[in-house]
């Protein structure tokens, strides 16, 4: 049930500095990640990464230049697209979060101009989903059972394996469509 | 002689829709041989072959009026079912270039193209439209060009990118489509849209299908017939809508199973756009019911020969699980085991009555 065998989803792997780049920037939703190993590749290597929820939005002083802390995801993504604005070739992005992150990270440097090669993005923590409703186009968060109700149609939606990396989410697709009322138990797969 | 065409039929409600005698015999049957398995089954779009729908660049049928009008049904409801990301401008115009070429050469008496420089006249009867415009320049047309197009042509639309050695579906009109979203799938490469297609990807299929349609050259052309099946004539079969047609497969009975199961064919074709080295694919979605089809005798033996031996996988994939065993005793009920013609042609040219 876990794996569908659907060719969308992404597969992920561990970070690698790309030495063909000039500058490099890592960003994460999670003060959790290990980043040390990249680091060592590359000893001009940005840092930035969201501050655990129990901050409470109190702003982390800044240890030096090179390593950021921000108060939000959103935060991040909003500071991320000034960023781009002003970079030029050889810059290279990474970054390393929940699958939702790491796609909404993607869509903003693609928006940017930066093409396949010059994002890096490994999956850490959280394997939970974010599914789109296929009927009503409800983006539904945090979805951790092979089925899930709609918060927009309220649909019972079965969550399939097919992702979408420009609307960083995956498909919900009504379970009973069929004959309505007649839907499988859900399972716990995503933690 | 023009085609008499059927302007009021339906796709939905009371699904009027049905086809002429001259409209089965000329139907894309998809089954050359009693089995059926995914293969890399492009041939030359070129205007001949064992159908006669191979004859024109983009078909047209007795079903334009109506098909047109469905179209702008779905539209009126969904406006994302169109829908074009912003670099493929080029590509759009490239497409509206193709089809009213195509279209005014093809179908002189319903449709007319005259171009003056960047001064283009467009005509067309069956819909009463007569548009001039400039060629290149949006703002003298009502949509963007390949809307304003697409909503004149029968079938859906996509339009592929080429870049990083691959294809993106970066653009699309989709209303009468066999389970798919444009608006989940915009912006993917070959092989994530391909994504939710048993077997075919392990035997490679995917990987073959990029690396010709990648070198696919301008006025070359290619197609393939791809099939499925719908109950009742039903031509927007989408994910968006799934919780409205998903019940009809529960009102299959063996009484009614000949005028409510129907085979549903798409004629698909590929042809390289030359400005903007995209890809236009057509997706050409015909129906027969199986009352019908069984009037064409190796097509009905044909048809419940692949039904019967079809692999689980794309009895499931292609959704008919509910009523195939109905449709197979049903077909195999008159099948004197005969060997039958290879290809796909109807061997008759005139229909009996129905059963």
């Amino acid at each position: 049930m876990i794996d569908q065998g659907i060719k969308s989803r992404p597969v992920y792997e561990r970070l690698r500095i790309d030495h063909s780049g000039l500058r490099h920037l890592f960003v994460a939703d999670t003060p959790s990640f290990s980043v040390e190993p990249l680091a060592a590749e590359a000893q001009a290597l940005e840092v930035w990464a969201v501050a655990p929820l129990d901050s409470e939005g109190v702003s982390p002083a800044l240890t030096d230049e090179r390593h950021r802390s921000f108060r939000s995801v959103q935060g991040l993504i909003q500071r991320l697209t000034h960023r781009l604005k002003d970079e030029r070739m050889g810059f290279r992005l990474y970054a390393a979060g929940r699958e939702g992150f790491l796609w909404d990270v993607y869509g903003t440097a693609q928006q940017a101009g930066l093409g396949r090669q010059e994002v890096f993005l490994t999956h850490h923590g959280s394997t939970r989903r974010r599914v789109m409703c296929v009927h009503c186009r409800t983006f539904n968060e945090g979805v951790t059972t092979t089925i899930a109700q709609c918060e927009g149609c309220g649909a019972q939606l079965f969550v399939r394996d097919h992702f979408s990396r420009r609307l960083s989410a995956y498909m919900g697709v009504k379970v009973d469509a069929e004959l309505p009322g007649d839907v499988p138990p859900a399972e716990q797969a995503y933690q | 002689m023009g085609i008499q065409f059927k302007p009021t039929e339906t796709f939905r409600g009371d699904f009027s829709y049905s086809n002429s005698d001259e409209a089965v015999l000329r139907f894309p049957f998809p089954f050359a041989e009693d089995k059926y398995m995914y293969s890399v089954n492009m041939e030359p779009h070129v205007r001949k072959g064992p159908c006669p729908v191979f004859e024109h660049a983009f078909d047209v049928d007795e079903h334009y009026i109506a098909e047109c009008h469905e179209r702008a049904l779905v539209l009126e409801s969904d406006p994302k079912r169109c829908q074009v990301l912003p670099h493929m401008m080029a590509a759009q115009w490239d497409t509206l270039e193709l089809i009213m070429e195509s279209l005014a050469t093809d179908y002189p008496e319903h449709f007319s193209l005259t171009r003056d420089g960047d001064n283009w006249h467009w005509i067309n009867r069956p819909l009463n439209t007569d548009q001039r415009f400039v060629f290149g320049d949006p703002s003298t047309l009502p949509r963007e060009p390949f809307e304003y197009i697409t909503r004149q042509a029968q079938g859906d639309f996509t339009i592929q990118d080429q870049r990083d050695h691959n294809l993106y579906v970066d653009g699309g009109m989709v209303t009468c489509q066999a389970d798919w979203s444009l608006e989940f799938d915009i912006g993917m490469s070959f092989h994530e849209w391909h994504g939710p297609v048993p077997l075919a990807h392990d035997i490679g299929v995917f990987d073959r299908a990029l690396q010709y349609l990648l070198r696919l050259q301008y006025g070359q052309p290619v197609r393939r017939l791809n099939w499925t099946m719908t109950v009742n004539p039903r031509m927007d079969t989408s994910p968006e809508n799934y919780p409205d047609w998903g019940p009809d497969k529960l009102t299959v009975t063996p009484e009614n199973v000949d005028r409510k199961v129907h085979l549903r064919v798409e004629l698909q074709t590929l042809f390289r756009l030359p400005r903007s080295n995209g890809i236009l694919f057509g997706i050409r979605c015909y129906l027969i019911s199986l009352q019908d089809l069984e009037r064409v005798t190796k097509w009905s033996k044909r048809l419940g020969r692949v039904l019967a031996t079809l692999p689980p996988e794309l009895v499931e994939y292609k959704g008919i699980a509910r009523y195939r065993d109905m449709v197979v005793s049903r077909l195999a009920a008159v099948d004197d085991g005969a060997p039958l013609s290879l290809g796909i042609q109807p061997d008759q040219t005139s229909l009996p009555p129905r059963r």
